[in-house]
């Protein structure tokens, strides 16, 4: 079982949650598939185009198809009605997970420089700090709603 | 992997000092600009969330189902469009064509249903002037709808441009900046989704201010 998630999670110190080292056109390194790590990435090859850094159209249909499939589920969480303070938290998990996909794979952020990554992400961190501020700012310093 | 596959398929370096090319870099941070634009206008919209004094009020008027479907079709469009860059790439004319055309109908499919929602709120007397709902919302979403169909345009020419063998596996950089453009006008659409659709449609009147009384 440790092997499993060493193998998931640190192949080479290049897991899941680390961008490969590749360039966008140059060859996957082994062991490191289009979603990282050995085994799983190896089952990913076999479904994509093979040995290389962009992934097939077959990877891109199933993103796709995960992005769809993780719509509805955000939609059937709308109907229930006994979910409660989970709601929230759960609708965001969800559409983290949709951001994630769509920058990751789509805008092909997993297979390109990490300068990219850095770039984009320093701009989210940032952005979310200020808003975050500005909201709380909004909710405790008892400030006028309008004007 | 042998030392001359390695050339082979080795991006080539950019001659600039980031070794990057400097137009994909400027549209990320075209992209990160724009990450706080509309984190202003999400951020307003949360200051501001449940203080309408007056109705129509989001749980009176925002209609999930039809939103849902909406957002269906921009997310294909993502998928669409990553599907004409790969076939760009591959130098499939033919097929890039189709696939971009596919985003650009898709994204107009997506306007229409905005267009529709706008016309149906305005109808049931929601405009940006009647409460601070209202204001937020067209603002937000308007922006947003300003940035597909700006998007749909960029599309459409370059789908164009495919149709006319202009889009060659040489020039494809011109398409994988558009992408970026326009998944990041999917992604902002997937936050106001959660943010102003799902999470704020049971939004009612705050305490002690009655619901919309409808003639």
């Amino acid at each position: 079982m440790a092997n499993l998630w060493q193998k998931f999670t640190k192949h080479d110190g290049n897991g899941w949650w680390n961008l490969p080292h590749t360039g966008a056109s140059e060859l996957n390194p082994d062991f490191e598939g289009p979603i990282g790590g050995a085994w799983f990435g190896n089952m990913w090859r076999s479904l994509t185009h093979g040995n290389v850094a962009h992934a097939g159209v077959g990877f891109y249909w199933l993103v796709g198809l995960i992005l769809a499939v993780i719509t509805l589920v955000e939609v059937w969480l709308f109907t229930i009605e006994t979910l409660g303070g989970w709601f929230i938290p759960l609708l965001l998990i969800l559409s983290l997970g949709k951001f994630v996909g769509v920058v990751a794979y789509f805008m092909h952020l997993r297979f390109d420089d990490r300068m990219f990554t850095y770039f984009f992400a320093s701009a989210m961190i940032v952005g979310i700090l200020i808003f975050s501020l500005l909201l709380l700012l909004m909710k405790y310093a008892n400030q006028p709603v309008l004007f | 992997m042998t030392q001359a596959a390695a050339t082979e398929h080795h991006e080539p370096v950019e001659n600039t000092s980031t070794g990057l090319n400097s137009r994909k870099l400027m549209m990320w941070a075209f992209l990160a600009s724009d990450v706080m634009f509309f984190g202003a206008f999400i951020a307003t919209y949360l200051v501001y969330r449940g203080k309408s004094l007056v109705g129509p009020y989001p749980s009176e008027i925002l209609d999930i189902p039809i939103t849902s479907v909406s957002t269906f079709v921009l997310l294909m469009s993502s998928l669409a469009m990553v599907l004409g860059l790969h076939y760009v790439k591959e130098g499939q004319k033919n097929k890039a064509t189709l696939w971009i055309l596919a985003v650009v109908v898709l994204g107009a499919i997506f306007m229409g249903f905005q267009f529709f929602e706008f016309k149906t709120f305005a109808h049931e007397g929601l405009t940006p002037r009647t409460n601070i709902f209202g204001t937020t919302f067209f603002i937000l979403t308007g922006i947003h709808g300003a940035h597909v169909t700006i998007g749909v345009i960029w599309m459409a020419i370059l789908a164009y441009g495919s149709h006319k063998g202009s889009l060659r596996p040489d020039s494809s950089l011109d398409l994988e900046i558009a992408g970026l453009y326009w998944h990041f006008v999917d992604i902002v659409w997937i936050v106001i989704f959660t943010v102003i659709y799902l999470i704020s449609a049971s939004d009612g009147p705050p305490l002690g201010v009655g619901p919309t009384i409808v003639h």
